[in-house]
């Protein structure tokens, strides 16, 4: 009887009554297409295991040029576990960026971006660009040599902008080259800056799921003579959050057996002065575009083509960012959505898959 | 009955999680890296006109202390084929058996075939214990 | 005759200096880049004129005499380099090719065949054929040549075997110039092989440590009273290849053998030295096997290289105490060397050891996961079934 004097003097000061209220009245949709519900809670879960290890990670790693590596070194040799909190963090950044771009290709594919849910997409897509950024930036931390030279690379990209490309490489190095100065300043990026965008965006993007209700695609409702009432429906508490757990509980597995059996590698120090090693890439998320850029002429109705190139990607995704505005509502007109999703989808895994196997082994 | 089961296995998971986390928030016994710095012995045992090889990291560096007491280190790493160099109190040199290549008392390359100087690192003592510092 | 004989000095500038055109166009174009060109001297500083306009070239064994003229003059090359050597001519003169001069037979070397006649350049210069990394080539024009060399009684095998060398691919391969060239045993201005007692004082200069051993030993002696040179018997002169711990014993194709046999106390202490070798490389080897598995299975293992670098270090001092031919010393170099790589050894099993426990701890934690995971579908399947509508 000792725990209800706690409850009341809680609900006294907090809206612990509503919250529980609201969320045992909360349904979740439930047909043939609702496993895709699952990815947002999944990629959500991945982010808190960053912060997570992240944190863990921030007691021991030191972002100066003279350090970096060593200090790895230290948390995977010296530290207990250390090499599992690491390794945990590598893979959970890249299951998270797989698990994003799944999310979104679902919501696409699903129609979820249309009204009243625009700003739910507009903030997931900056999402997605915040965690390619986080992997970006995250991925010259080590500072061993593959990430010191596909960094060097990736800020060269920014160059062929016109008038600003050399001012956003100087940005992004902290100066004219790669260098300890750009390794404190994606440090800053990655744990401090970034973070705090994040997770500005993801109370948003988390508050307005929970105000508009999770979508149902068009075809449901038209299945069920467009009454959005007639779909069926689960309780959240307790069918899909136990669902929820069920999912994040595999994911967490999955991790841990990665971890274990493909522990990630401390490669060797970055040295400025050596020659860049053969096979130089970024992360895998990275290769499609470096794949385009690889295949794009050199010049482009006498334009450079790696510009020409930068520019299509950058119209490719601001096209994404504003999908639910330039999106129509007929049933054409998703189909139009679907197979440009498709598209983009098939063009990237194509590339990524001509890039895999063109690397130097 | 299920949800004492759940509780328990739960616990495990969540057991599984913690311990790790709880193990890796200790600090090592080794509390830093050694690889900036490394402690080269006792600096009374280190006599004038001698001098001792001690592991740096994963290389060797150099300790002597020269005939007028000072204290220096280098890199121990002869810069002609990697052999291990030694202190020759007879000569006063760092020498390379290998192909007897000589280094004089500030590392420099001076007869034989090594084509450059030993890299210098710093040597302070600390409680009676030598300390050599790679340079960066 | 006099016409002849100058045809044939010119032939034979032209055959020994290799691509030079001696056309008085190819002279005056390859003198633009001479080092005397810069000094400012001229055609008539080495050519005695005939008619205006024409220069002869010196006969062959006046070439040498004329260069000392200035070389040999340390007052006068003080002008232009005052650290530069001026006995090159004395130091001719006592070489092979210089007797041979002397005597009138001018098929040897003299300057102009290893330096040019025109269009001389340091030898500091890359494109000097007396350049380190030239000079073999230059010596191998004529010491190469089977048939020039058949017409004076010499063999011209050196320049490939030495071209097999670890010399020469220390040189060509590594660009390590400190490795020796023909000029480095043979001299250059004063060419002439080291004789029999004197051939082991040469490789003494960079292999100091291998020449105390053996002066200390009682090999040095045996070697002096049988005249035999002391460095040659094992490693040839030329084609010295990389020694290996095979070539110690007694059997067939050891070096050893060529002396010893298995019956005498030498040789069991053949045995002995070869058997030290062995184990101390067999322990190397396993312990580089078993840390390279270690890292291949993701594991860190710097400690482990770090000690076996160490025993790296006591197998190269063991095999320079071959040449002591004892085995006490050598035997226990070696076990120290074994010790080091025992514990190299040691750092790749911790680590694979390390490797097993995190695969035990990662199977308790899934077998928990999966338990864990079972137990929530059977509770998820006993959830009330969803109801078709919403609660009003």
């Amino acid at each position: 009887m000792t725990r209800m004097p706690l409850r009341s003097w809680l609900e006294e000061r907090l809206p612990v009554a509503d919250v529980i209220a609201t969320l045992r009245h909360k349904r979740v949709p439930h047909h043939r297409y609702s496993a895709w519900y699952y990815f947002g809670g999944v990629t959500l879960f991945l982010f808190g295991v960053q912060v997570g290890t992240g944190a863990l990670l921030l007691l021991y790693y030191r972002p100066a040029a003279t350090e970096a590596y060593e200090s790895v070194q230290f948390i995977v040799t010296r530290v207990p576990f250390g090499w599992l909190v690491r390794s945990i963090h590598a893979w959970s950044a890249n299951l998270m960026v797989a698990s994003a771009f799944a999310h979104l290709f679902s919501v696409l594919f699903l129609h979820a971006y249309r009204r009243p849910r625009e700003l739910t997409w507009m903030s997931g897509v900056v999402l997605l660009f915040l965690t390619l950024a986080f992997g970006f930036t995250g991925y010259l931390l080590p500072w061993n040599d593959v990430s010191f030279f596909a960094t060097r690379v990736g800020t060269d990209i920014a160059a062929t902008l016109p008038l600003i490309g050399n001012g956003i490489v100087r940005f992004l190095r902290g100066g004219n080259d790669v260098s300890g100065a750009t390794l404190t300043r994606l440090f800053g990026f990655h744990v401090a800056i970034l973070p705090s965008i994040a997770t500005a965006l993801v109370g948003l993007h988390l508050f307005l799921v929970q105000r508009h209700g999770m979508s149902v695609p068009p075809s449901v409702e038209r299945r069920a003579a467009g009454d959005p009432a007639a779909v069926r429906s689960m309780p959240f508490l307790p069918h899909f959050l136990l669902r929820d757990l069920f999912a994040w509980t595999a994911v967490l597995a999955v991790l841990a057996a990665l971890s274990t059996a493909y522990p990630t590698e401390l490669g060797t120090k970055a040295d400025p002065f050596a020659p860049a090693p053969a096979g130089i890439r970024p992360e895998w998320y990275f290769l499609w575009a470096f794949e385009v850029l690889k295949h794009v002429p050199a010049s482009v109705g006498g334009v450079n083509g790696e510009f020409v190139a930068v520019v299509a990607i950058g119209a490719g995704a601001a096209g994404a960012l504003m999908l639910p505005f330039v999106a129509g509502h007929t049933v054409r007109a998703r189909r139009v959505v679907v197979w440009a999703g498709l598209a983009a989808l098939v063009f990237m895994c194509v590339m990524t898959g001509l890039a895999l196997t063109s690397a130097v082994p | 009955m299920l949800n004492w089961l759940l509780g328990l296995w739960g616990g495990g998971v969540i057991g599984s999680v913690l311990y790790p986390v709880v193990r890796y928030l200790a600090p090592p016994d080794v509390a830093e890296a050694t690889t900036l710095s490394v402690s080269a012995g006792n600096a009374q045992a280190l006599l004038p006109n001698t001098g001792r090889v001690v592991p740096f990291g994963s290389r060797p560096a150099i300790v002597l202390r020269t005939s007028s007491g000072e204290l220096r280190a280098f890199s121990a790493t002869c810069t002609h084929l990697d052999c291990t160099v030694q202190y020759r109190s007879d000569l006063q040199r760092i020498w390379c058996a290998c192909h007897n290549g000589q280094y004089d008392l500030n590392g420099r390359n001076v007869a034989g075939p090594p084509p450059r100087p030993l890299d210098p690192y710093d040597v302070n003592v600390s409680n009676g214990e030598i300390v050599i510092t790679r340079r960066s | 005759m006099r016409g002849l004989n100058y045809a044939a000095a010119v032939m034979f500038v032209c055959l020994a200096s290799g691509a030079q055109a001696q056309t008085a166009g190819g002279a005056a174009d390859a003198f633009r880049n001479d080092v005397h060109a810069a000094a400012g001297l001229t055609c008539a500083a080495c050519h005695r004129s005939g008619s205006p306009g024409t220069y002869e070239a010196p006969p062959r064994t006046a070439i040498a005499p004329l260069c000392a003229t200035c070389h040999g003059d340390a007052a006068y090359m003080r002008k232009f380099d005052p650290q530069v050597r001026v006995d090159q001519y004395l130091q001719y003169q006592t070489s092979a090719h210089g007797r041979r001069m002397a005597t009138g037979d001018d098929r040897t070397a003299t300057c102009t065949d290893c330096h040019r006649a025109h269009g001389v350049t340091r030898v500091a210069d890359a494109r000097s054929p007396v350049a380190p990394l030239n000079v073999t080539a230059t010596c191998s024009r004529c010491h190469g040549d089977a048939a020039r060399m058949a017409a004076s009684g010499h063999d011209a095998s050196p320049p490939a075997d030495w071209a097999a060398s670890v010399h020469a691919a220390a040189l060509l391969k590594r660009g390590d110039t400190s490795a020796p060239t023909c000029i480095g045993c043979h001299g250059s201005h004063g060419a002439t092989p080291p004789g029999v007692t004197a051939v082991a004082n040469i490789c003494a200069q960079c292999h100091q440590r291998e020449a105390e051993l053996f002066r200390a030993s009682p090999k040095k002696d045996i070697f002096e009273a049988i005249g035999q040179a002391e460095c040659l018997v094992c490693h040839s002169n030329h084609r010295i290849e990389s020694p290996a711990d095979a070539w110690i014993g007694v059997q067939e194709g050891a070096v050893c053998s060529q002396c010893h046999d298995a019956s005498s106390d030498s040789g069991k202490a053949i045995l002995g030295i070869r058997e030290a070798l062995d184990r101390l490389s067999t322990a190397v080897s396993d312990a580089d096997a078993r840390l390279n598995r270690a890292e291949r299975s993701g594991m860190p293992v710097d400690e482990g290289w770090l000690m076996l670098q160490e025993s790296r270090q006591h197998q190269v001092q063991s095999r320079a105490l071959i040449h002591g031919f004892a085995v006490a010393p050598l035997a226990k170099t070696a076990t120290e060397g074994r010790t080091a790589a025992r514990r190299a050894h040691d750092v790749g099993d911790a680590a694979m050891e390390e490797l097993q426990v995190r695969r035990r701890g990662l199977a308790v934690a899934t077998l928990l996961v999966l338990a864990f995971l079972v137990t929530l579908w059977t509770k998820i399947r006993r959830l009330p079934s969803i109801t078709e509508n919403p609660p009003a």
